[in-house]
């Protein structure tokens, strides 16, 4: 079985563990500084006033006067969330994070372990830990597990069986679908508002109206794929923090402080000359609030100038002035060094470097992403019988 | 005889596989439309006839048109079946 674990509003509760009193009151997350002026999550007492996330941030302080804007805290939702994950993984489940609020997993591994497929699930809500309102859903598909995650009450894991699949996604709304809102409007506007009355229209006439991601919501109304989940690889615990007696939003003291924190992660016995694949940059701002920014390099490197010309530009995203600058080490390569090369490389070194490119690029995009063209009927008159896109995953 | 079916996802995929199009034709059937932008200009017509001795015979009318937001586009018209695809690496 595939479970998936829903923490809904996660970004706005992670938020909000600062400032409890909150959660009963009218709130939502307010808009990224420079995004588009919508409202994020909301509380139950803001969505009691008639507050949707998504709506319009004036036509949500017009519906509720009282409503209070909770700056958003990427930095903090990110760390709560990588925090969840790792109870999860010391649980023993190998979890595959679908970003802060959302995560999937199998349970065949540990059932055993449990007892079962609903204690193992069971063990999973109490390893997201209370507080959360954690719910978790359990099927064979992915999507029907994020469906009943998502129907689930708090606390509560609701398993759907292979043959009740389609029963089940059946009078589910189509805001369930992870989709572009114009197609989902689309969907609505044709009179199409439930998962099964999707599920029931021709496939092709589905792509034909709305499209190749009409097409991926069609198949998801019918179950979607039975893909497994494969867990992701713990993240390096390895990060240096700043904090300044006041705010800072100077470039060059910020690309100072940059450097500091450079040299200091550099110099961490933990490394042990491994070099960086992937760093995040957060602050946390004046005025409450965080920013955070993840960067993965093309070529792993230790070298402190090189990282800083990578990392230094991220600094002028930064939405207002900081009190604190903190550097992560997310990915760490696995070899310690590269010798350097007098010569052009070619015959097997040159593969070699190409192999660890593609490698590189699986590795940000997933498997099936690396393909070899393969002409098979170059001389066709039909150009889609010419060649053939076949993936490398070697 | 549809010459287009859906398939399963598979790993393997055809490269310039043709995408379904919304076209509105003239009375001659060249394109005036191409997924409601105005086509500008037709710049080439030309049929490929194909496998006629088949199960699956082809028959297309490809036409290269240039729409009025200056895109560029290959459709055809699959007389077959009589719905209209866009295609790339034609």
């Amino acid at each position: 079985m595939i479970a998936c674990l829903v923490i809904p509003g996660f970004e706005l509760r992670a938020a909000l563990r600062e400032r409890p009193r909150l959660q009963l009151e009218p709130a939502a997350l307010a808009p990224e500084p420079g995004a588009e002026a919508l409202v994020g999550s909301v509380t139950g007492a803001a969505e009691a006033a008639g507050v949707q996330p998504g709506m319009r941030l004036g036509e949500a302080l017009a519906m509720c006067p009282s409503l209070q804007l909770v700056d958003p805290d990427p930095a903090a939702a990110e760390q709560a969330w990588e925090e969840i994950v790792r109870r999860l993984e010391d649980a023993g489940f190998a979890v595959d994070s679908a970003g802060p609020g959302s995560a999937y997993f199998e349970t065949r591994g540990v059932e055993r372990l449990y007892g079962g497929l609903e204690p193992a699930l069971k063990r999973a809500l109490k390893a997201a830990g209370a507080g959360w309102d954690a719910r978790v859903g359990a099927a064979s598909r992915r999507f029907a597990a994020l469906a009943a995650a998502n129907v689930a009450r708090s606390g509560q894991a609701l398993v759907v069986s292979d043959e009740r699949t389609r029963e089940f996604l059946a009078p589910l709304p189509v805001s369930l679908l992870p989709m572009d809102a114009r197609r989902r409007e689309e969907l609505e506007e044709l009179g199409v508002k439930r998962l099964g009355e999707l599920a029931g229209l021709p496939g092709g006439a589905v792509a034909e109206r709305l499209g190749p991601d009409g097409r991926r919501a069609w198949s998801l109304a019918r179950g979607g794929s039975k893909r497994r989940v494969r867990g992701r690889r713990p993240a390096a615990e390895l990060f240096e923090t700043l904090e300044f007696p006041e705010a800072v939003g100077n470039e060059l003291t910020l690309r100072r402080s940059l450097g500091v924190l450079l040299d200091r992660l550099l110099a961490r016995p933990e490394r042990s000359g491994r070099a960086l694949r992937k760093v995040a940059l957060a602050g946390r701002l004046v005025g409450g609030g965080s920013w955070r920014r993840t960067l993965t390099l093309r070529d792993a490197t230790a070298d402190p100038a090189r990282l800083r010309t990578a990392l230094a530009p991220k600094l002028n995203d930064l939405p207002a002035p900081i009190v604190m600058l903190r550097l992560e080490a997310l990915v760490l390569a696995e070899s310690v060094g590269n010798q350097l090369e007098l010569v052009r490389p070619e015959g097997d070194e040159l593969r070699a470097h190409l192999s660890e490119g593609l490698r590189q690029v699986r590795a940000g995009t997933g498997s099936g992403s690396v393909c070899t063209v393969v002409e098979v009927a170059p001389w066709s008159r039909l150009p889609e019988q010419r060649a053939l896109l076949v993936p490398r995953d070697d | 005889m549809p010459t287009i079916k859906a398939v399963p996802a598979s790993p393997v995929r055809r490269i310039n596989e043709p995408v379904s199009v919304r076209v509105e034709a003239h009375v001659d059937g060249s394109p005036r439309r191409v997924n409601r932008a105005e086509v500008a200009l037709v710049r080439e017509e030309w049929r490929v006839v194909d496998r006629w001795w088949t199960e699956e015979p082809v028959s297309r009318r490809y036409f290269d048109v240039v729409l009025a937001g200056g895109e560029h586009a290959v459709v055809y018209l699959d007389e077959e079946v009589g719905r209209w695809f866009s295609q790339r690496g034609v």
